[in-house]
């Protein structure tokens, strides 16, 4: 990635004039590749954008990362924060908004997780025949594709485990898990770490046996025709969170560092992947 | 122990200990019914949760949607009685019988194979067996529930499936203890006090009645009487009556034992009477005698001289004799003399001459007589008046005065009918009693005794009797008899 163009245009968005925007709403919608069902905290976040923007936002979660894409592309959201593995499949239809950056960097990692304490049964990939895994979603790329990916490397098919099922969100993965639901489960790196310091159980009664390489974290997302002074503006304020306490506050309850503007090669290593998995929906 | 206590704090105290029971017997029946109400409640609540989790689940089963089948029994199962204790589950189950999910994935394994199986001992019917709701009840007295989960065309996708374990149906008397224990205290503070308050208010009647009977002999019959309780309780009422009774009968006992002490005091005086009457009648017949001799032979000097020694001396004998009578007086009373024996033996002629009875004497003194003369007058004249009405007529009599350093002793023996000592004491008792007549020989034991002497009947003594009187020949008699 060419490093001081990437800098040069995000200085340019930073300096852009405030959305004209007094009478308009901006709506976004959320899936589960962030904790996203803290009503507190979006609602401090919409307030915080709205002041930035001068326009209305508001924020509409949805468990599944199809139908957060459907209301995109039904033009009932301007915007979506969606998962990487979509963005890639979904690509001539979506424009990239931002990019968060999680560590520093606009990646993270896919875990798979089984249950802390009791009889180990499962210690890779591998071990997971005969088993009951939990996936995220179908359009996750730590929930669904990565362990696609995982399980034809490992040679084991999904006739192969006892049962699988999608727990329509990463957290719910975590939760399964760890009340032995499931013997294992496929979940994103960072919701899992986010949720570890929270404290909250999913995460504290279960463990990483497997970590991923590095993917292009979850980005935010427009429909390709969205109007794109409307569009800039967004990206001008998430991009501009860390320059001030209130947006530096909201970074940390998302333990996130902050938004880039980013570039769709972020996600090569997902495209790879997905061309590699059949029935993926990207053509290889 | 309670039987030892008192009537006034028995009483209250039953009615306590009797509040105290029947709380505590009310307790444990209440905690019983609650017991087994509470095994059909928890029945109740199995089979509303079976049939809202059949609800429920059916479009997540025919979904295939295993994470919302799992949050729905997680919420729901929460209400199952003996979740929170994890000992009552539910799960969801497959059209063929394995755990699709379950509230306890620990123990209801996720795809796990139940109906059809046996699982720790438990034979499961199969999945084609379960047509409707069926209740397992298992020997330890825990139950599970099956029922199918049906398509509106009645396809089966599944099964419901509730356990619970049988501590859930076991009473916990702990908890209920508690409660109980709070309820038998509010009562105890209640009621005690009220059965106190009754116990006292009973037993006051029958304190008052009490008071009354320990007063009866010491108060005024009158004060009692109002004293007693008026009551409309018939036991209580028979009680007072009884003893309204029995405080009028002691007063008619009380007012006859006046009268007749009365009486014996008045038989007493008359006693007394006669007995003095008898002791100044016994010389009065010589002195009237002395009185004719004196004037009829009062010209000679020396019977004048004789006669009027003997009145002087029978005179000063009676003085003595009512002197001992008056506590206040007190006579000085000479030593006898061998005079005073003559005077008797004139004193008694008249009875004598009267009786035809031949007298002799016999004295025989050899030392000092120092015994009191009028008593000793008073012991001879009884003796010999006696002996001459006992001798018959005509008969003899023998008076015998015999007194040396030790003793002085006065018989009279007379050949009339015998008297036996057993004789002599019933006539001596008699005398003392209520027969005014004779009292001359209760006299002489009376002063026999008074002197430290003695009066009997002389056992070897032939025919007839002879009555032998005898006192210590001193001047101190009254303190030797008395020590």
């Amino acid at each position: 990635m060419d490093r001081r163009r990437l800098l040069k245009g995000t200085a340019a968005l930073v300096a852009a004039p405030r959305l004209a925007l007094a009478n308009e709403r901006l709506r976004i919608g959320l899936t589960a590749v962030i904790l996203a069902d803290q009503a507190a905290f979006l609602a401090r976040w919409a307030d915080y954008l709205s002041q930035r923007l001068g326009a209305q936002v508001s924020f509409t979660s949805r468990d599944q990362y199809q139908a957060v894409h459907e209301l995109l592309s039904n033009g009932q959201i301007d915007a979506a924060w969606t998962c990487g593995y979509p963005f890639v499949r979904f690509q001539s239809q979506l424009q990239l908004l931002a990019v968060p950056l999680y560590k520093g960097q606009p990646l993270y990692q896919a875990y798979l997780i089984r249950p802390m304490g009791g009889e180990v049964t499962v210690r890779g990939w591998s071990d997971m025949a005969g088993k009951v895994f939990a996936y995220s979603d179908p359009l996750s790329n730590s929930g669904w594709l990565v362990p696609q990916g995982e399980f034809a490397a490992a040679g084991i098919a999904q006739k192969d485990l006892k049962k699988s099922f999608f727990a329509h969100g990463h957290r719910n993965v975590a939760d399964a898990v760890a009340s032995r639901l499931a013997d294992a489960g496929s979940i994103d790196g960072y919701v899992w770490e986010t949720m570890r310091i929270h404290g909250m159980p999913g995460a504290t009664q279960t463990e990483v046996i497997w970590r991923s390489r590095l993917h292009g974290f979850p980005p935010l997302v427009a429909a390709a025709g969205t109007e794109p002074t409307k569009l800039e503006a967004l990206r001008r304020s998430l991009i501009g969170m860390p320059k001030d306490d209130a947006g530096r506050a909201l970074l940390k309850s998302l333990n996130l560092d902050g938004f880039i503007a980013g570039q769709p090669s972020i996600f090569d290593s997902i495209r790879q992947l997905a061309r590699s998995v059949s029935g993926s929906g990207v053509a290889a | 122990m309670l039987s030892r206590l008192p009537y006034r704090v028995q009483i209250p105290l039953g009615l306590s200990l009797a509040v105290v029971l029947a709380a505590l017997l009310v307790t444990a029946v209440a905690a019983q019914i609650f017991a087994r109400t509470a095994r059909a409640d928890t029945l109740a609540t199995v089979d509303r949760a079976a049939q809202l989790l059949s609800a429920q689940s059916l479009p997540l089963l025919a979904a295939d949607d295993t994470w919302r089948v799992f949050a729905l029994l997680r919420n729901t199962a929460a209400f199952l009685p003996g979740a929170a204790t994890g000992q009552a589950r539910a799960a969801v189950l497959d059209s063929e019988g394995r755990v699709f999910a379950s509230s306890a994935p620990q123990l209801l394994r996720t795809a796990q194979a139940l109906l059809g199986q046996s699982v720790s001992g438990q034979v499961w019917p199969s999945a084609t067996a379960v047509t409707t709701r069926m209740r397992i009840d298992r020997p330890d007295g825990a139950i599970a529930l099956l029922e199918p989960i049906r398509s509106e065309d009645g396809q089966a996708l599944g099964f419901t499936y509730i356990e619970v374990d049988a501590p859930v149906f076991a009473a916990d008397w702990a908890a209920l203890t508690q409660p109980a224990l709070i309820g038998v205290g509010l009562a105890a503070f209640l009621l005690l006090p009220a059965g106190w308050w009754i116990g006292r208010r009973m037993t006051a009647p029958v304190l008052s009645v009490a008071h009354v009977i320990e007063g009866i002999g010491r108060l005024d019959p009158a004060e009692l009487r109002r004293k007693l309780p008026h009551t409309k309780d018939p036991e209580l009422g028979r009680i007072s009556a009884a003893v309204d009774q029995l405080i009028s009968e002691l007063q008619v006992r009380q007012q006859a034992e006046r009268r007749a002490l009365s009486a014996e005091r008045m038989a007493a005086v008359g006693r007394i009477t006669a007995a003095v009457a008898h002791e100044i009648n016994n010389p009065l017949a010589g002195l009237l005698t002395a009185t004719q001799t004196l004037s009829v032979h009062g010209a000679s000097e020396e019977t004048r001289k004789r006669t009027l020694d003997l009145l002087k001396r029978g005179l000063n004998q009676i003085r003595t004799t009512v002197a001992a009578l008056l506590p206040q007086a007190r006579v000085e009373d000479r030593a006898l003399e061998i005079d005073d024996f003559t005077d008797v033996l004139t004193l008694a002629h008249p009875d004598v001459a009267q009786r035809n009875v031949q007298l002799t004497t016999q004295v025989e003194v050899e030392s000092a007589m120092r015994v009191p003369s009028a008593v000793l007058r008073q012991v001879m004249l009884n003796m010999l008046l006696n002996g001459v009405s006992a001798a018959g007529e005509p008969g003899t009599v023998h008076a015998e005065l015999h007194a040396d350093a030790d003793r002085l002793r006065f018989s009279v023996a007379h050949a009339g009918k015998a008297l036996t000592q057993d004789a002599l004491e019933a006539k001596v008792a008699a005398e003392s009693g209520d027969d005014p007549r004779g009292f001359g020989l209760w006299v002489c034991r009376e002063i026999a005794t008074q002197y430290g002497g003695g009066f009997d009947v002389d056992s070897r003594h032939g025919q007839g009797t002879r009555l032998v009187f005898w006192m210590p020949n001193r001047e101190t008699h009254e303190e030797l008899a008395a020590d």
